[in-house]
């Protein structure tokens, strides 16, 4: 008998998930304990194990959408008969899924698309409100109502996507005025989380820096494996939607709105370049669920910045225009081949996820200044707190850390540049080790 | 007015200020006593009548026996014969035992005599948490109170206010409820001399400030004042309304400042439910000040619980400055 593969409940309120992708070809072998496939709820994503040793049969294409408890693949015995699928897959527009049926999915059918559109149109159709009215303040509807603006034609800032006064205006300022780019289309929807296997006690929740993404982290994880870790991709990064952000305290909501969701009791912060200003935010409404703050070159902490490199990184769709901005990240130059530069360029083949962040770079670093001061906020906090940075830092400049009051540690490596946690991975990993 | 009208103004406790309004009205007005629990010789529970009895004597500062009940049917009865008895209670809380007389015959008795009688009554509730006092001493019940058509229902939460507030009670014709915080009982202020009035019902704006309206009551104004200028660092630009009186509420003061702000947190310290908050939220909804609301109204009230005994739980339990602080920050940077 084949064991079957069901679609775990990694979240208390998941009704399914959506399999992203396979670890493992339908053929292959299989250990029980070894990754065997990605997938990702409306919260979070994760990597499932093999729940037995065998050989994959009948998965479930990647993309679809399983609900909890459901079958998603079978695992064979070595040599054991493989005929017809032992039952199909079930669709989330199963009663069982959910009081929603889907209508676009026929019963017992299996959605085979691997475009994640009737998901993301629910999610869409929840943050417009569509259905059940727009969502939008009473200020915004008497002034649309007064400017004749329709309603339903305005991209709602505010919490779960309500409209608000501003965004009327924000609308009625661009019929004069030219707007973003084209070419970037926003989206709604949580921020995406992912986490990595194993490690015990108080998690670190790890925030990337902007134009960045979670890899950037790879090679520091191995010395913080002894905690779970927990990623946050930033809004038009990395896996997130692509938000339109209209200033950096919206982009601090939606981090504490995907740190709230986390619903930890206690967390270590680590943060890197923005993240580390979004750290430093989130530090000062939810201090008390911090363990300890780590921030890598934050910003916030004055008005320098490198505005060519970051509009730079933002245009450059090849990768001969993307690697010299590559390399004024780093001190050692060398350490950006032309493979990494490639790799770099391919995560970011997105035209779309490039015009999220260049409209992004324009509302945090309007004219390669940094538009928001954190100096403040991280004067208040109290929990213990150690700043790290690059003394070749070229993009913002190492001297912003004596600004942190004096209870901070501070840890400044010569011959590094803005990426300490990629040129002097083992060095901060020591020191955040011996701390967390 | 009274005879004696001095134009200077001094700085004097809120009891003193009270102590000073009760003077003037003895002074001014023979039919008017004070009554209550040990306000004599003993000067009061929280010694706001002092010695008020030494120059007015024990028939115009009369000490009650211990029932809260006789002693406001005493009052009521004294009223409805033309006089006007100022009671004093030891705690609010004991307004439970007198509520036959405040509810049913205080606030009813003119309707139901078809205006032929009037009660001029005025009664002194020392109110709130914060001295330590439990659960049966600490409470805020002014939103009972404030349910019932025929009583008015004040907190002042100044000095001056306390003073001016009193002297319009007794000026009234009908009940006056005066909830008075106990921890404002030391607090100095400006108090005018002479003889003035603070008219009920009228809100005062204590801050002016275009981003959001904080309409709070009581000892809350000045915890909202302190959140007020702490938040000027965060550039936002709070008004402060100390609504001054529960019943009849101030509906233009409040709606013509959401009008302008567009967002409201109400702060009050008695239990958040069907509390003061919840009146001032629902007649803004119910206004054409909605129109201008451009985030939810928030309301920061007392915790569903009675009032610990431990002070860090009591603090606990009824909303501080930083509570205010972070309610703001969050509606007006569009947080919730």
């Amino acid at each position: 008998m084949p064991v079957e593969v069901i679609m775990p409940k990694v979240d208390m309120d998941m009704a399914s998930g959506k399999i992203m992708c396979w670890h493992v070809a339908v053929g292959n072998r299989v250990e029980k304990g070894d990754p065997l496939f990605d997938i990702e709820t409306d919260k979070a994503a994760m990597e499932v194990e093999a729940p037995a040793s065998g050989i994959l049969h009948h998965a479930a294409p990647e993309g679809a959408e399983i609900p909890i408890g459901k079958a998603v693949a079978w695992l064979y015995a070595e040599g054991e008969d493989v005929g017809e699928q032992p039952s199909s897959f079930a669709s989330v527009g199963e009663p069982t899924a959910g009081p929603l049926p889907d209508p676009e999915a026929a019963p017992e059918a299996l959605s085979t698309d691997a475009d994640p559109e009737p998901e993301t149109e629910r999610e869409m159709a929840f943050a417009d409100g569509a259905g059940e009215g727009i969502r939008a303040t009473p200020a915004a509807r008497r002034l649309a109502r007064d400017e004749g603006v329709p309603l339903a034609s305005l991209h709602g800032t505010g919490p779960r996507g309500r409209v608000q006064a501003f965004d009327v205006r924000e609308y009625l300022k661009g019929l004069t005025t030219p707007s973003a780019p084209a070419t970037f289309r926003p989206e709604t929807g949580p921020l995406v989380v992912t986490r990595s296997k194993g490690g015990k006690g108080t998690p670190i929740l790890m925030i990337h820096g902007f134009a960045n993404d979670t890899t950037s982290w790879a090679p520091l994880e191995p010395s913080l494996r002894h905690r779970p870790l927990i990623r946050i991709h930033l809004p038009g990064h990395g896996r997130s939607p692509k938000l339109r952000i209209r200033d950096f305290a919206m982009l601090a909501r939606e981090v504490r709105q995907a740190f709230d969701a986390l619903q930890l009791d206690r967390a270590h912060l680590l943060g890197h370049s923005l993240g580390g200003a979004l750290c430093i935010a989130l530090a000062d409404t939810r201090e008390r669920q911090l363990a300890s703050l780590n921030l890598i070159a934050p910003a916030g902490l004055g008005p320098q910045i490198n505005g060519e490199a970051l509009s730079g990184i933002c245009k450059a769709t090849r990768t001969e225009s993307l690697k010299p901005w590559l390399r004024s990240l780093v001190a050692n130059e060398d350490l950006i081949t032309d493979a990494y530069a490639r790799l770099a360029m391919q995560s970011r083949s997105d035209a779309n996820l490039r015009a999220a962040q260049a409209a992004m770079a324009d509302v945090l670093f309007p004219d390669g200044v940094q538009a928001f001061d954190l100096r403040a906020a991280l004067e208040r906090i109290r929990t213990p707190t150690r700043i790290l940075w690059g003394k070749a830092d070229a993009i913002i400049p190492w001297k912003h850390a004596l600004r942190a009051p004096g209870r901070m540690a501070l840890h400044l490596f010569d011959g590094v540049g803005h990426m300490p946690q990629f040129e002097a991975a083992e060095e901060v990993g020591n020191i955040l080790r011996s701390h967390v | 007015m009274n005879a004696q009208n001095e134009p200077e103004i001094r700085e004097l406790s809120y009891a003193e200020a009270i102590r000073e309004a009760m003077d003037i009205a003895l002074e001014a007005d023979p039919s008017v006593l004070l009554m209550g629990e040990d306000i004599g010789v003993y000067g009061g529970a929280f010694q706001v009548t002092g010695d008020l009895v030494e120059k007015y004597g024990t028939d115009r500062v009369m000490d009650t026996p211990i029932s809260e009940l006789g002693g406001a049917g005493v009052a009521v009865g004294a009223a409805l014969t033309g006089l006007k008895p100022i009671f004093e209670f030891q705690f609010s809380d004991f307004a439970a035992l007198a509520m036959e007389q405040i509810v049913n015959q205080a606030a009813k008795v003119r309707f139901m005599l078809g205006g032929s009688v009037s009660v001029p009554l005025v009664m002194r509730f020392p109110a709130g948490s914060g001295t330590g006092a439990a659960a049966q001493h600490s409470q805020s019940i002014e939103a009972w109170l404030g349910h019932v058509p025929g009583l008015k229902v004040v907190q002042p939460s100044t000095p001056e206010d306390a003073k001016g507030l009193l002297l319009a009670a007794v000026a009234d014709p009908d009940p006056v409820m005066i909830f008075e915080h106990k921890l404002l009982y030391k607090m100095k202020g400006q108090v005018p001399g002479g003889h003035y009035t603070t008219p009920i019902g009228k809100a005062a704006i204590r801050r002016v400030g275009k981003d959001v309206t904080i309409v709070a009551t009581s000892i809350m104004v000045h915890k909202a004042m302190e959140a007020a200028e702490q938040l000027r660092a965060d550039d936002i630009d709070a008004e402060v309304i100390d609504l001054r009186t529960v019943r009849p509420m101030d509906r233009d003061t409040v709606l013509s400042s959401v009008r302008k702000t567009g967002r409201l947190i109400c702060v009050y310290e008695g239990v958040k439910t069907l509390g003061v908050g919840a009146e001032i939220s629902a007649m803004v909804a119910e206004s054409d000040a909605f129109d201008f609301l451009d985030a939810p109204i928030v309301r920061l009230g007392g915790a569903e619980c009675p009032i610990p005994y431990n002070p860090e739980l009591e603090k606990a339990v009824v909303p501080q400055m930083p509570d205010i602080l972070a309610a703001a920050r969050d509606i007006v940077k569009g947080r919730v």
